[in-house]
């Protein structure tokens, strides 16, 4: 087991802290409300794609149906905030709360399975089914009509800095949000797989037999990465929810976005842990930039992927570090 | 449904059965894929799709009858399967993790002919017309000539596909293949082209669903992907692999489909076959008529 | 010019090795048997030759052609027939369907009758069986079916790996005779055999594989006296 992530932990800690510190940066240079929309997004599907990494990069356990605990995170924070009246700041952990327990019931069907096509189509179609209930419960969501009036997240005082506001004007509030919660999934990521747990989880992934009799607790561990994957979906919907303020099952649970997450963490470097960002910020950037091509986007997702798997099936982050690598393998002992 | 009348609930029957015998042809495609190369073709439900559109192209734009217009759709999708197989799956064979990366691709390739079609076909629903008018009473039942019609070519579809597995060489090759994939290279099989073959021949049984299905159905960019996922529900049904599996289980979910639509609403008709799904691969992962591997 | 000719071959599994430089040489008509423990490298052999695993390194020449780069169903149309450790049978076609199977390369059905007269002669207990799937005869029946498929391609040159595994021991010795008997008619044999004895006593000439390298070679009555050969093999 020679990953990067045991050979050069403090590397990688070190470009994540700096990668913050530059984000947080932004806004003192331009707070043009566009570019930090598409900052935003980048962020946020950087952390999806993050916790979905969790699973699939370290768990080698390829679901397909990440977008199910995403949607249901946005829904549920959504209707908690306007039904109840409760702030999104709390409705938020709820969601999360919410989305890590459908995580965890779906796992005692995956957990069963071996085989990657099966485990695919199980998490597909589960997630399919959370998206039609969704949309033919429409006393409740609205369906595709949309559900409209989310609240924004509330504002609030903060000592040294003034008000923080949250709406459509003030996106840098939303933007430092963004930067906490991808820290938060990244940081977690990072700590998970330092620990015995990660590495618990790596060991899942090259060999489900020999983890097994390594003493690897595999349903245990299973379960808990669902949920905490889930978990992670779940409060990323959350403030995608209270961001964007209108919500649809297809924009929301729609397969579009984990064709998006796999895209993304395929681009970046699939099991890297800042490879699901780097391709989140390309994937996110790189199309704003070709503004013209905006509505062949899928087109050019679906000829990326096969690319992809075709000709740099270890992703960005793998070059990048195997750069680094070779430089530094002279002067530090391994 | 205990309310209706007799004829009326075995005409239902019949209905499901027309239906349940097109998801076979649909799920026989991708246990066919299955069987032989240990792959899921996530693309699959673009072969379907695009058999809708070149049928319809061919029977407006350029006024072919249906009889026509069918094998010439059936063979361009074949076409379409053999280069899919060829440019996106081909290159990832016997690549280390090929089961992640083969799914990816032909996930990748179903985005792109689905966004392609959107582009070239725009999002507007197309409908061919019926190709037999009328309706014919059998015992109170009323039946459309239709639908009996694609009965039939999905009875003559699946008997010429026993043929062509049971009493062909290249049949022998395939059934080889999946069986064991190294004794069939030993013994002369080049398993390379079977993989290609069989893309095609999966391709152009969707087509062909898709063609005898367009009158019923319409036309759309997005028609492949739930169907698609049927065909998934009906080849676990079936066990994955199965020919026959694929038959029965497309005709079984026929025909809860039908009933279900009748006692619940046809929004529900998904998340029925779904949790299906997911229940099977839950306690029987090798399918209700599948045989548990070793 | 010998019936086969490796020369120096290396072959991979990913990036472990598994064969270094081997040199193995069989002559028209005659029995080489390759012996050694489990895991020396006996069965990458039989699968480089016959086109499933590519050579990285060296040459492997039959009747003269080049054949390292061939596809496996190429190799088997130019005269070599290898039947796999553990049988591998279509399980689920019919005895008969197998044996036509051994015939494919050939395309001609005519010649493929005749020659399943005469895979039934030598075997008259497949041809009791014909209608049986494969899969569910006993562990002798199908060895034998290995075989006759084997044969059916008309083979010049005959791969055999473990064909005595499993088997009861009045078994193997039908086996054995058979095997004796194909040779007769002309057809060169490499055995790779864990029953070292049973190697040496069919075969003329042999070799000892150790580590995926081959560590001795000689006539099989040499290899039975050699002393390290009779403690680490022979079990004597």
């Amino acid at each position: 087991m020679t990953t990067p992530e045991n050979q050069k932990p403090l590397n990688n800690l070190f470009i994540l802290i700096a990668l913050a510190v530059v984000f947080c940066l932004v806004p003192l240079v331009t707070q043009e409300a566009y570019f930090l929309h598409i900052c935003i997004l980048a962020l946020l599907f950087g952390a999806l794609a993050s916790s979905w990494n969790l699973i699939n990069g370290y768990a080698g356990i390829f679901t397909f149906g990440h977008q199910a605990f995403f949607g249901l995170g946005a829904y549920g924070s959504a209707l908690m905030s306007m039904r109840l009246g409760l702030s999104p700041w709390l409705t938020m952990w709820a969601a999360g709360l919410m989305s890590a327990a459908l995580g965890l019931v779906i796992s005692l069907p995956v957990l069963r399975i071996r085989s990657i096509p099966h485990i695919a189509i199980v998490t597909l179609a589960f997630a399919e089914i959370v998206r039609i209930v969704c949309s033919n419960l429409t006393d409740f969501t609205r369906g595709e009509l949309g559900l409209w009036g989310i609240p924004p997240f509330t504002s609030f005082l903060l000592p040294l800095v003034g008000d923080v506001t949250f709406d459509a004007a003030h996106k840098v509030a939303y933007f430092y949000v963004v930067i906490l919660l991808w820290l938060l999934i990244v940081g977690a990521t990072y700590w998970i797989l330092r620990s015995r747990f990660g590495f618990g989880l790596r060991a899942i992934r090259d060999s489900q037999i020999a983890a097994e009799s390594l003493g690897v607790h595999l349903t245990r561990y299973k379960t808990l990465v669902f949920g905490f994957s889930s978990f992670l979906a779940g409060i990323l919907g959350a403030f995608y929810a209270h961001y964007v303020l209108i919500l649809t099952p297809s924009s929301a649970l729609g397969i579009d976005i984990m064709i998006q997450i796999v895209a993304m963490t395929l681009i970046g470097g699939i099991g890297r842990l800042l490879g699901p960002t780097i391709g989140a910020f390309i994937l996110t950037l790189g199309l704003e930039w070709l503004r013209g091509f905006g509505e062949y986007r899928m087109l050019i997702y679906g000829v990326l992927l096969v690319l992809i798997v075709m000709f740099l099936p270890k992703g960005l982050a793998s070059m990048r570090l195997g750069f680094l690598r070779r430089q530094t393998t002279g002067k530090i002992p391994t | 449904m205990l309310s209706m009348p007799l004829p009326l609930f075995f005409e239902q029957i019949i209905n499901g059965i027309v239906l349940g015998s097109m998801y076979a042809l649909v799920a026989s495609g991708l246990t066919l894929i299955w069987g032989t190369m240990r792959m899921l073709n996530f693309a699959h439900g673009e072969f379907y799709m695009l058999g809708g559109y070149f049928f319809f192209l061919l029977i407006s734009s350029l006024g072919f009858s249906a009889a026509l217009a069918i094998p010439i759709a059936i063979s361009l999708v074949f076409v379409v399967g053999l280069a899919v197989q060829r440019i996106a799956v081909h290159p990832l064979l016997g690549r280390p993790q090929w089961e992640f990366s083969t799914l990816v691709a032909t996930l990748g390739v179903s985005i792109f002919l689905q966004n392609a079609a959107l582009h070239i076909w725009g999002e507007r629903f197309k409908t061919v017309p019926y190709f037999i008018n009328g309706t014919i009473d059998i015992v109170g039942m009323r039946l459309s000539y239709q639908r009996l019609l694609i009965l039939a070519v999905a009875v003559i579809a699946m008997l010429a596909m026993w043929y062509l597995l049971r009493r062909t060489r290249f049949g022998m090759a395939l059934r080889a293949t999946a069986m064991d994939r190294d004794a069939a290279m030993l013994y002369g099989v080049n398993v390379y082209r079977v993989f290609t073959m069989t893309f095609g021949i999966a391709a152009a049984l969707a087509g062909l669903a898709a063609t005898m299905l367009s009158s019923i159905n319409s036309i759309s960019p997005w028609m492949g992907a739930p169907l698609m996922l049927k065909g998934f529900v009906v080849v676990v049904l079936g066990g994955l692999g199965s020919f026959p599996g694929a038959i029965l289980g497309g005709i079984i979910i026929g025909i809860v489909e039908t009933l279900g639509v009748i006692t619940w609403s046809s929004q529900w008709r998904e998340v029925i076959s779904f949790t299906v799904l997911i229940l099977i691969l839950w306690f029987r992962p090798w399918g209700i008529f599948g045989v548990k591997e070793s | 010019m010998s019936r086969l000719e490796l020369n120096r071959v290396s072959a991979f599994y990913g990036d472990a090795q598994a064969l270094f430089d081997i040199d193995l040489v069989v002559e028209p008509g005659e029995i080489v048997a390759i012996i050694g423990s489990n895991g020396a490298g006996k069965t990458t052999v039989l699968r480089t030759i016959s086109g499933l695993v590519k050579p990285r390194e060296g040459t492997l020449r039959y009747d003269g052609r080049d054949i390292a780069a061939a596809q496996p169903w190429s190799v088997v149309a130019s005269g070599i027939a290898h039947v796999p450790e553990g049988r591998r049978l279509f399980r689920e076609m019919s005895v008969q369907e197998n044996l036509m199977m051994g015939a494919y390369h050939r395309n001609n059905a005519a010649d493929g009758k005749t020659d399943l007269e005469r895979v039934y002669t030598l075997f008259p207990r497949l041809a009791e069986r014909r209608d049986q799937l494969a899969g569910t005869m006993s562990g002798g029946e199908q060895q034998m079916a290995a075989i006759g498929r084997a044969l059916m391609a008309r083979p010049r040159l005959l791969l055999l790996d473990e064909p005595s595994l499993g088997l009861a021991p009045k078994i193997i010795e039908t086996v054995f005779d058979t095997i004796r008997e194909i040779n007769a008619e002309g057809v060169g044999i490499i055995l790779v055999e864990q029953s070292a004895q049973l190697a040496l006593e069919t075969a003329g000439r042999a070799y000892l594989m150790e580590n995926g390298r081959v560590v001795k070679t000689g006539s099989s009555s040499d290899l039975m006296t050699d002393d390290a050969v009779r403690e680490a093999y022979l079990g004597l």
